[in-house]
């Protein structure tokens, strides 16, 4: 028997749209689930999916895939890489499991909702193989950390941290809940697919990985470049729904959502994968700094991606550039600071030859963000620890729920951009987190960030200790330097030869 | 393309597939990244070729975890492009 190729059968075999007779189109496709964008169901029928597949493909190479990734590990097990890693880089595998696999499920969750409520059939499609990566994801992440977790309960958060109120969880939720959960299926496949996973992901799932192989972590490097190879697939969901949309006069709309979709990822990858690629991988290992990371995946090969679908750059845009220089800086000072608040331990990232580095791939950073660190240098070399720990709260944006900061140095300019909302006063870092509230404030009003809650007298007792039970934090959980504060060892050398 | 044989055939079938242009090719260690201006277009029997054994489109898959552009999938090639020339 003659079998037909695959692309002689594959469009017809999933137009599966029809005509519902018992029930009207808004009863079959709710718009606000569908987000239908007043259009009807054959306007959506022009969707042409770019990167086919069928089930029967998928099953084959998804095999291959976690073939690969499995065989890599077991084969890896023994090769004590936990035991010999620099404690910066387990901090990495750590920052990057807690935060992203319980994640993946929200994730699926959104994927489910394009494969149900997606007008167009090529989109409900390729979401239910998307689905099924999603799920992917969040099992193969919370099943490789797992043999960690009798060396270091840290490891635990993999699974823990997203059920719990601690702050980066807080701010990772706030922005996933945005994008995956909460929007209808055209939402997801704007702001999801197309704004964080055909531009985003690279960074955390393939600039990382270049890092992890430099470090010699192939389980991990090898685990989240095959995650991406899911994601590089199923982020093609967005880029035809792009040119329905433009087609049929909602490209404002469209360009709305995707706006808000890459600076509410912006601002998260500042604190998720800025200070890991800047300050946590050790410095040999380090294959380019975050901001040639984003240079490569966001500034170069995204920004293209939405003029080449008829988008413009996001009105922020030079703002965001502008950011890419400093933003994950201060982050990466923040965490470090209130460091027993995070199930990590941060590396600090600031011997005398990694600032050398910061001072070329960063420069200014010695009278800018370098001033702080002495500070802080200074004090634990003359063995006053204690006035290194913070004493009060940062302020948080009602947005991106993290510390408002700014360049510091004689042009610091750190402002609040606050705003007025049924008498309540809302706090943002920048005008990109206050623009998203304005677009949509019954989305956001009434949510409450940390130190809100702290305010409002929900943390009890008002102090470090009871912010450490609300976030659930718990010894051998709680954060401290990644290096025991070693590499002031090396300023005392320093000191020391030149006092010779 | 994540690193690996399928990595390097594909950036030799890049070459023979795309006569005329310039292929760059960068090695980041856990992938390769593998450029041409504004269209690429990679061809099965080319990788057949490179690899010395038979090789389905679609498992290009596999090692493609990212790519610029749009993508255009066959049974017999594959095709990156920007429909818009800068």
């Amino acid at each position: 028997m003659a079998v037909l190729s695959r692309m002689d059968w594959y469009d017809i075999a999933r137009t599966t749209n029809w005509t519902p007779k018992h029930v009207t189109e808004d009863e079959l496709f709710p718009p606000e689930l569908s987000g239908s964008f007043d259009l009807r169901m054959e306007k959506w029928e022009n969707y042409d999916e770019p990167y086919k597949q069928t089930y029967n493909e998928y099953v084959k190479v998804q095999r291959e895939k976690d073939a690969g990734a499995y065989s890599v590990k077991a084969a890896l097990e023994r090769s004590k890489m936990f035991e010999t890693a620099d404690p910066g880089w387990l901090s990495v595998m750590k920052l990057h499991y807690g935060a992203i696999p319980r994640a993946e499920y929200s994730a699926s969750t959104a994927e489910a909702r394009m494969a149900r409520f997606g007008k167009a059939p090529g989109m409900r499609n390729m979401a239910t193989l998307g689905m099924m990566d999603e799920i992917r994801h969040g099992q193969i992440q919370l099943f490789f950390p797992h043999e960690h977790c009798p060396k270091d309960r840290q490891f635990d958060w993999a699974h823990k941290s997203y059920g719990t109120n601690e702050w980066a969880i807080i701010a990772a939720r706030h922005m996933f809940d945005d994008m995956m959960t909460t929007r209808s299926a055209v939402g997801v496949a704007l702001m999801l697919t197309f704004a964080f996973e055909t531009g985003f992901t690279n960074m955390q799932f393939l600039g990382l990985a270049a890092d992890a192989a430099e470090a010699g972590d192939w389980t991990f490097s090898n685990l989240i470049s095959s995650i991406q190879t899911d994601e590089s697939r199923h982020a093609q969901i967005g880029a035809p729904l792009v040119s329905v949309l433009v087609a049929n006069g909602k490209k404002a709309e469209a360009q709305k959502l995707v706006d808000i979709g890459i600076w509410r990822a912006w601002k998260l990858f500042s604190v998720l994968t800025g200070p890991v690629m800047d300050y946590y991988t050790p410095l040999e290992h380090r294959k380019q700094s975050f901001k040639e990371f984003m240079q490569e995946w966001i500034v170069t090969q995204f920004e293209r991606s939405l003029l080449d679908l008829g988008l413009d750059t996001p009105w922020y845009w030079n703002q965001l550039l502008e950011e890419i220089d400093s933003q994950h800086h201060g982050m990466h000072l923040g965490v470090w600071y209130w460091r027993p608040t995070v199930w990590w331990n941060p590396a600090a990232g600031v011997s005398p030859e990694e600032r050398d580095w910061l001072e070329e791939k960063y420069p200014g950073w010695n009278a800018t963000w370098g001033k702080n660190w002495d500070v802080i240098t200074e004090n634990l070399l003359a063995g006053k620890r204690e006035l290194t720990y913070p004493e009060t709260l940062p302020v948080v944006c009602n947005m991106c729920q993290l510390p408002i900061n700014q360049t510091p140095g004689p042009a610091w300019k750190v402002r609040d951009f606050p705003l007025v909302y049924k008498d309540r006063t809302y706090h943002f870092c920048s005008e990109g987190c206050k623009w998203c509230f304005e677009e949509e404030p019954e989305r956001y009003a009434g949510h409450l960030s940390l130190v809100d809650r702290f305010l409002a007298g929900m943390i009890q007792p008002m102090n470090l200790e009871g912010a450490l039970k609300y976030m659930e934090l718990a010894p051998g959980e709680i954060g401290d330097d990644a290096h025991g504060y070693a590499w002031v060892e090396k300023f005392r050398a320093a000191h020391k030869k030149n006092t010779a | 393309m994540r690193q690996g044989e399928l990595a390097v055939a594909v950036a030799e079938a890049a070459e023979i597939d795309n006569p005329g242009k310039e292929i760059l090719v960068e090695d980041k260690v856990a992938y390769l990244r593998i450029q041409a201006d504004d269209e690429m277009i990679i061809h099965r029997k080319t990788i057949e070729e490179m690899l010395g054994r038979p090789f389905s489109m679609n498992e290009l898959e596999v090692e493609l975890s990212s790519f610029a552009g749009r993508i255009d999938t066959h049974v017999d090639h594959v095709r990156f492009y920007y429909s818009k020339h800068f």
